[in-house]
């Protein structure tokens, strides 16, 4: 499977944090979900890869080196960023103007498109748009070049369900017009995920704990609950994390089949993505 | 070079919401002026006002946090100084070609509707006033941008006095050393002796000036990170 997206060994030190020699790809047709807590390194990620800080460590985009080639390679790029966009005193069309100038394949036709599409009106300054409307903006902005690669910080953060389910739907639309196309999606909303996204990268404290396919983590991790007496039975390499509640003990595994057929009398529910990180971030082992 | 065009706009836009008071403050400030024996300053006001307000895109900048969102499009640190240094170099010179002519139309106007006003302006003294207040504009813009990229559009501005203080000090600890020590240097006879080509030692003053402060900015800008 080729890749539109090949981070190796990546790394970046702050004076608090450090993102250690990460490493994943982001394959062609795919949506990746980045995960992990705030400040787990998500957009130090997504900022080296747009080569907007200084890193150590190989990233390559459409095969080219991400800082050599940096200008041919954001001409096929979109970027949503939750908390920085073009200007607040224009309005949609001034947006469009701009934009225009930037990208070669920009096609203002279809910015209206979406503008109409996504109920936004044309002549309303930024600033006085809702946060959907200015997220929805965003999109239609970075979508408008027909770009190969989305990348997108906390698209959908401080958005209400019924807007993110309408966000979700957008990128939907996106991956199904050419099946070449990736998006990477950072988001601690993890629930946004599991109906979009084809794998999902987990970043704790600048590592990774894990990069795999949604399907896979969906159909094989689950949460075990069983009482203390129980608990003290069970291999310490049968389960990944356990956390202690007020009544019993959850038990985040990686293998549900597996466990089921080994510990029978205990009780196994699927887990969301939400636990899974909750219990590989809270967890103890 | 499309990239740089696209930032000019992209500041040129932010500003376009300042037109109709721009336009009102030039023709009121040369009205303003023209009714009295200092016709010559309104280029003076005019070049401040436009230096001003070509800053204040920073600003514009900071509040959308427009810088990540630019960087993370086809566009390199280099291209959004040399973008700046363009749009502020060329609003200063516009709003001075501008005032000087606006200055002569409406003296021009002023004296046709009213005779009575005889108001006289010498060309070549209110381009002279024109070129300083470029040159001095051009001293406050020559420390503030790389104050800017600094320390952000805010603090840049608190800072920049604390720079122009400095600088002024100096100067006077400079002028305290030389009558000090007896150091006898007439700077009258100095001024009159580079009178003829003061503008030409202004202009090149100026670019030199705003070359320094690329440099500078540029510097400071390539260690930033968002």
């Amino acid at each position: 499977m080729e890749n539109n997206i090949e981070i190796k060994n990546v790394s970046k030190k702050y004076d608090k944090f450090e993102l250690k020699n990460i490493s994943f790809n982001v394959p062609k047709g795919v949506i990746v979900g980045l995960i992990g807590e705030n400040g787990a390194g998500k957009t130090t990620t997504i900022k080296s890869i747009l080569n907007i800080i200084n890193f150590k460590g190989d990233i390559k985009i459409f095969g080219k080196d991400n800082k050599k080639y940096e200008k041919i390679i954001k001409q096929d790029i979109g970027v949503v960023l939750d908390d920085s966009f073009l200007s607040d005193y224009l309005d949609a069309k001034g947006i469009g103007k701009v934009m225009q100038s930037f990208y070669k394949n920009w096609n203002e036709k279809k910015y209206l498109e979406y503008l109409q599409k996504f109920n936004l009106p044309s002549n309303k300054m930024v600033k006085d748009f809702s946060s959907g409307m200015k997220m929805k903006l965003k999109i239609a902005a970075a979508i408008s070049h027909s770009p190969k690669l989305l990348i997108l910080d906390e698209p959908t953060s401080g958005l209400d369900p019924v807007v993110r389910n309408e966000i979700l739907d957008i990128f939907r639309e996106y991956m199904l017009e050419d099946e070449e196309r990736s998006i990477l999606m950072s988001t601690h909303i993890t629930t946004d995920l599991e109906h979009i996204s084809d794998y999902i990268v987990f970043i704790n404290k600048g590592n990774i704990v894990f990069d795999m396919p949604t399907m896979d983590l969906l159909d094989n991790y689950g949460i075990a609950k069983c009482d203390e007496k129980n608990f003290e039975k069970i291999n310490k390499d049968d389960y990944i994390k356990y956390r202690k509640e007020k009544y019993q003990y959850e038990l985040l595994i990686n293998n549900r089949g597996k466990f089921k057929s080994k510990y029978g009398n205990v009780n196994i529910d699927k887990a969301s993505i939400e636990d899974i990180m909750l219990l590989n971030i809270k967890g103890e082992k | 070079m499309n990239n740089i065009k696209a930032l000019i706009k992209k500041d040129l836009l932010n500003l376009a919401s300042y037109k109709v008071s721009i336009i009102i403050l030039f023709v009121g400030v040369c009205l303003c002026t023209l009714n009295t024996n200092v016709a010559n300053l309104a280029p003076i006001v005019i070049i401040t006002m436009v230096g001003m307000i070509s800053l204040s895109t920073f600003s514009y900048d900071e509040i959308s946090k427009a810088e990540k969102y630019l960087l993370a499009m086809p566009n390199t640190k280099e291209d959004m100084i040399k973008a700046k240094y363009i749009l502020v170099i060329g609003l200063t010179v516009l709003g001075g070609v501008v005032a000087y002519f606006l200055t002569i139309l409406l003296s021009y106007v002023m004296n046709k509707v009213n005779q009575n006003a005889a108001i006289t302006i010498d060309y070549m003294s209110l381009l002279y006033t024109t070129i300083a207040g470029i040159f001095g504009i051009g001293l406050v813009e020559s420390i503030q941008i790389p104050s800017i990229y600094k320390w952000g559009a805010e603090k840049g501005r608190v800072q920049m006095f604390i720079l122009v203080f400095i600088i002024f000090l100096i100067i006077g600890v400079a002028a305290y050393f030389i009558t000090k020590f007896g150091l006898d240097i007439d700077i009258t006879s100095a001024i009159d002796k580079i009178k003829d080509y003061a503008v030409y030692i202004l202009l090149v003053i100026t670019a030199i000036l705003y070359y320094i402060s690329y440099k500078v900015a540029y510097k400071i800008y390539k260690k930033k990170e968002y």
